[in-house]
């Protein structure tokens, strides 16, 4: 496939990967963060880890969107299911991420109308073609898929479409990145950025982390050779002592994104006062409900929801993973009790969730060759 | 009776582990608009790197609102249904 096969060329990689190799100080550990869950898939996929010296880590961060749904949400969804003239739609991943009360996909099971959807698009059809039922939105994602969302809200207000609503559970990428930076058991070197977030938001709203915290931040396509290229970025960045927002996924991101999605985001949604993230607690204005204009269209102002904060399992640590502390290996349950057939913590639920990644693709702890 | 939940795959779940969700993951498919918008934000579109050979499947759904206008014959990064921009014309090349 054209420019595909050449963003995978071994050769280049390897140079790359030689490259890489000078830039390190030997006895300086650099622990760099991937923010993004398709990074992550790539990472593991084309085993971008083997390429690198050992002293250069990849640290996974909470960028998979299923991943970091607190699982009350999980049962709120799962209570909105159960009125009994309720179709509740959601993503696919979405299915199998535990709740205190079991998935959605366990629902299923259980009698309950939840549907995948590959599109809030197709939510609205489904309400179009149901006129007598209530069919709602399970919304997930970061900035990538908000627009979404908030295009499908529009034309359900625009087409008068009354039995169509939102459960909306939309999280954007900044203020856990903040949250990251203050966590005082993580010492990162730098960050890559996330690619397709930074298509509507641009790369602007990383500049806080060069300015404020003095990390670099290399916005990074998903490619092997992006990603390889993006991680010699930062070590350059590092090296010749600079740190500022550089865009390596120049030939889709423009550094100020897409203003055209950002009007119509701030149309539909507003800031959440502060939200709940699985690992990082609550965390101020990190995600998006419905603006008091689409109100009519707001499941949560529609149906009592149970609103219960559930405890994580004791024995799941998707919060040490989601902050990039501990590897998902060294969880106590990674590979026994919880697998992707049979998850307990959500980062085994998605393809792009760490544990997932290094579950499919074979990677538990070992040497790593020396190049 | 099973006792068991049905699998995402006898569900019709096209989601795997190897490949990715491409709904809920952070993924971008670059897909070039075979058919006109429609007034109320539809264009109809195919993936731009489509192997030679496979089975021609119908065109997408795309909405177009964050994007438009658009014409027959661009390139647009399309996620969960969406097209988030307009490719220019070095990176529609750099997908084809």
């Amino acid at each position: 496939m054209k420019f595909v096969d050449e963003f995978r060329n071994a050769e280049l990689g390897e140079q790359l990967s030689r490259e890489i190799a000078a830039l390190v100080e030997p006895g300086r550990h650099y622990k760099i963060m991937e923010v993004c869950g398709g990074h992550t898939h790539t990472i593991y996929r084309y085993g971008i880890d083997d390429l690198l010296p050992a002293n250069v880590e990849l640290v996974h961060g909470p960028g998979c969107p299923v991943c970091v749904i607190p699982m009350g949400r999980v049962d709120d969804g799962i209570a909105i299911a159960r009125h009994p003239n309720v179709i509740l739609t959601c993503f696919g991943d979405m299915m199998r991420v535990p709740g205190g009360t079991g998935s959605f996909l366990e629902a299923k099971a259980d009698g309950a109308d939840i549907r995948m959807v590959y599109s809030p698009l197709d939510a609205l059809r489904i309400a179009k073609q149901h006129p007598d039922r209530e069919v709602v939105f399970f919304a997930i994602g970061f900035e990538t898929t908000a627009p979404s969302t908030a295009l499908t809200l529009l034309r359900a207000k625009a087409e008068g479409v009354r039995n169509f609503f939102v459960m909306c559970n939309h999280v954007t990428i900044v203020p856990p990145l903040r949250a990251l930076l203050e966590s005082p058991d993580l010492r990162l070197a730098g960050f890559l950025g996330p690619g397709h977030v930074s298509t509507v938001v641009g790369a602007k709203p990383f500049e806080f982390i060069p300015i404020q915290y003095e990390k670099p931040v290399v916005i990074s396509g998903f490619e092997p050779l992006d990603m390889l290229q993006s991680i010699h970025m930062i070590l350059r960045q590092l090296a010749e002592g600079r740190c500022t927002v550089e865009n390596q996924y120049t030939r889709v991101v423009p550094y100020d994104g897409n203003p055209q999605a950002l009007r119509v985001l701030a149309d539909v949604f507003e800031l959440r006062p502060h939200f709940e993230w699985r690992g990082l607690g609550f965390i101020s204005q990190s995600a998006l409900r419905l603006s008091s204009a689409y109100r009519d269209f707001d499941a949560e102002a529609r149906y009592d929801v149970p609103g219960v904060r559930v405890a994580d399992p004791k024995a799941c640590q998707c919060g040490e993973v989601l902050k990039g502390v501990i590897k998902p290996w060294e969880c106590k349950v990674f590979g026994t009790a919880c697998t992707p057939e049979h998850p307990i913590g959500t980062c085994m639920v998605s393809s792009e969730g760490a544990c997932a990644a290094y579950h499919n693709f074979g990677r538990v702890a070992r040497d790593r060759a020396v190049v | 009776m099973r006792t068991t939940p049905p699998t995402l795959s006898e569900l019709g779940h096209r989601c795997d582990h190897t490949t990715g969700c491409i709904t809920c993951s952070d993924e971008g498919i670059p897909m070039r608009v075979v058919s006109a918008a429609t007034s109320d934000g539809i264009a109809w579109c195919i993936p731009v790197d489509r192997p030679e050979g496979s089975v021609a499947l119908d065109p997408d759904e795309v909405m177009i609102g964050v994007v438009a206008p658009v014409a027959v014959g661009d390139t647009v990064l399309v996620h969960a249904g969406t097209a988030l921009l307009k490719l220019s014309v070095a990176s529609a090349e750099a997908h084809s």
